[in-house]
């Protein structure tokens, strides 16, 4: 289970908008090969995972994944 | 609005949260490491102290903290919403 705290893991100021990065981003976390593809990949490996390492770290970087910088 | 003091608590609160952060992930797959753990202790009391610290003065960071009245969650300024 997730709960959302009120800071960001790093300080970031939009200081203009951009068409051609917002595009970029926009990829980066809703295509293919995006990190919401990446964190529903890890969250159900580690079901799979014989050791507690890998169980921990599938679960943090998942974490992690499923809600891009940007968003967060 | 929200003051110089307020995001440089925060500012601090998310570069210690940051090494937390880091020392977790690395004792994931090391945790025979004691210098790494004790880094790790370290910065997570530290991190407690300030949030601790933030939240009784500016309200609530998570859903879970204690509230005055009105709920003070809700309120501004979300992280997207400061100058940094």
């Amino acid at each position: 289970m997730w709960y959302y705290v009120k800071k960001l893991q790093y300080p970031a100021n939009v200081a203009r908008t951009d068409l051609g990065m917002a595009k970029f981003l926009y990829a980066q976390y809703g295509g293919p090969d995006s990190e919401l593809s990446a964190a529903i990949r890890y969250l159900t490996q580690r079901y799979t995972m014989p050791i507690p390492q890998a169980k921990a770290t599938l679960t943090d970087i998942g974490t992690e994944e499923s809600v891009p910088r940007c968003y967060q | 609005m929200y003051s110089k003091d307020m995001v440089n608590l925060l500012k601090e609160i998310m570069a210690v949260d940051f090494a937390v952060y880091e020392l977790a992930l690395f004792l994931n797959t090391h945790p025979t490491d004691r210098r790494a753990l004790e880094d790790h202790n370290t910065f997570a009391t530290k991190s407690q102290e300030l949030k601790a610290m933030y939240e009784k003065k500016y309200g609530p960071l998570v859903l879970d903290s204690i509230s005055e009245f009105p709920y003070q969650y809700i309120n501004d300024p979300w992280p997207w919403e400061i100058r940094y």
